[in-house]
């Protein structure tokens, strides 16, 4: 085969693709933050609330897992302006990330206050405590500790996840990848440098979790 | 954990080296008359050079080109469905014989790829919306400008030399770049204001066209590097299309108008 590694073509490009690599991980923070709080909401709903607001958020939760998130946010990006309002593209994509999270995240945090304890529960509610301070103080430091594990493997897919944002123009990692491409045409050497830039973002954020779930929840560490 | 890591890249290098081990080449002209057929890469968002049709085949100028090349070589014509982005990656690395898709001849490309001599003129100019300010394209030298190109395309690195000052947004396809416009997501989009013609009257907006054509480009066909005697005869098939008069014609059937600017068609190349 006639082809000749190049790497020194990409190497001028690597701050471009670092700040696309920040971009990505700002991206899905804030998109696994939002997802968080929606998902706290939708698993107390789901857990105590009535049967109405049950099938609702069941339906919100039903509706955004059994869709892909690309089509998700090129709704929101593409379709809302017909109907009169008009995401940017960083919006839409947050908007879509977030929501697809918060119906993830409301699975997996129901099924974490699923296994509260009766009897602590119980013992609150005798002590007089509202529904919300049972949730802060009973319910959430007990599952943190179980549900660190997944919720962490989801951070991880949505970082991932952040990398449809350039087809709707956000310039992250992959965007920014896409147009190295472009200019240099060295596919193989941009998209394996690309690649591991990935790895390596993905590594950071896991020891990162890691390290937090180990001083605040005396949770596992998960590697790779 | 560092075990599984190395196991890990390992695996990831392993699968590298098979790729490139294994990676497809350009056929050469002998090959392609031995199998008979031609594979070419056509943009099918690129009215009236491709488009769907309502069987869903892919028709346009480009195809009957490609017909006629083919007729002259003798094989049959295979389409391949490629888009902006990933053209170039396709015929370097063989899965089409040549790609057309208003292929801009510039030195960037040609690194990579080889080009035939040109088969067609594309003209640029400035697709706007009523309402914005702009007379000339020199107007959106702005800060405060957003274009809206297409990833991969010739005005993106246009753009980069030129309009140093305007922001620009990348989208994938030429149809998703002209519904940006329309829903005002940008100010303009600078293009070949001809093929985006059609995806433009899909949308209730009044449009506005800079006239004063900014530069003219030349496109070839792209053939992977080195192929080893298929740019040659195509450059003699073109000639001899063009010869003929058979390029104006099909231009003219499916653009309705002359070429804007006609190919100075020479005997030497």
């Amino acid at each position: 085969m006639d082809y000749t590694l190049q790497f020194g073509q990409v190497w001028p490009y690597l701050p471009r693709l670092i700040s696309g690599a920040i971009l990505s991980l700002q991206i899905a923070v804030l998109a696994f933050c939002g997802g968080l709080l929606i998902g706290t909401a939708g698993a107390t709903v789901k857990t105590f609330g009535p049967t109405w607001a049950r099938r609702a958020i069941g339906g919100y939760v039903v509706f955004f897992t059994n869709t892909p998130q690309l089509v998700q946010i090129y709704f929101l990006y593409f379709a809302l302006p017909d109907a009169g309002i008009l995401l940017s593209s960083y919006a839409a994509v947050l908007t879509g990330m977030t929501l697809n999270a918060g119906a993830y995240l409301t699975e997996i945090q129901r099924a974490g206050f699923e296994s509260r304890r009766q009897s602590e529960m119980e013992a609150a509610e005798v002590l007089g405590f509202s529904r919300l301070q049972q949730i802060r103080y009973v319910i959430l430091p007990h599952v943190a500790r179980i549900l660190f594990p997944p919720l962490s493997n989801q951070f991880i897919l949505m970082t991932l996840g952040t990398s449809m944002a350039a087809i709707f123009g956000v310039e992250e990692l992959t965007g920014q990848a896409f147009n190295i491409n472009a200019q240099t045409f060295r596919s193989i050497e941009v998209f394996s440098v690309t690649a591991l830039i990935y790895v390596a973002l993905t590594l950071i954020a896991s020891a990162t979790l890691g390290l937090i779930g180990k001083f605040a929840f005396r949770a596992k560490m998960r590697f790779a | 954990m560092l075990k599984g890591f190395a196991l890990g890249a390992a695996a990831l290098i392993g699968a590298a080296v098979m790729v490139l081990a294994s990676a497809s080449e350009a056929r050469t002209l002998d090959e392609i008359v031995k199998s008979g057929v031609i594979r070419v890469g056509v943009n099918p968002t690129l009215p009236p050079l491709g488009k769907f049709d309502e069987k869903n085949e892919i028709v346009g100028f480009d195809v009957d080109f490609a017909a006629e090349i083919a007729k002259m070589l003798g094989a049959k014509l295979e389409v391949v469905q490629v888009g902006s982005p990933d053209r170039i990656p396709f015929v370097a690395a063989g899965k089409i014989d040549f790609v057309m898709g208003a292929m801009t001849r510039n030195p960037e490309r040609a690194k990579v790829i080889d080009f035939t001599v040109p088969v067609h003129t594309e003209v640029f100019g400035v697709l706007t919306t009523e309402g914005k300010p702009f007379q000339a394209w020199q107007d959106l030298n702005r800060p405060e400008v957003t274009l809206i190109q297409v990833r991969g395309t010739t005005p993106v690195k246009f753009i980069e030399d030129n309009l140093k000052q305007a922001k620009t947004t990348l989208l994938d396809n030429y149809p998703d770049a002209v519904r940006a416009l329309a829903q005002g997501r940008g100010d303009a989009m600078v293009d070949v204001v001809d093929f985006v013609g059609e995806h433009m009257n899909k949308h209730q907006v009044k449009w506005k066209i800079l006239e004063a054509p900014v530069d003219v480009y030349y496109c070839g066909l792209g053939v992977a590097k080195n192929s080893t005697g298929l740019k040659d005869w195509l450059n003699v098939a073109i000639f001899e299309t063009h010869r003929r008069g058979r390029t104006d014609e099909l231009w003219k059937k499916w653009f309705g108008i002359d070429m804007i600017k006609p190919v100075q068609v020479s005997p030497y190349f």
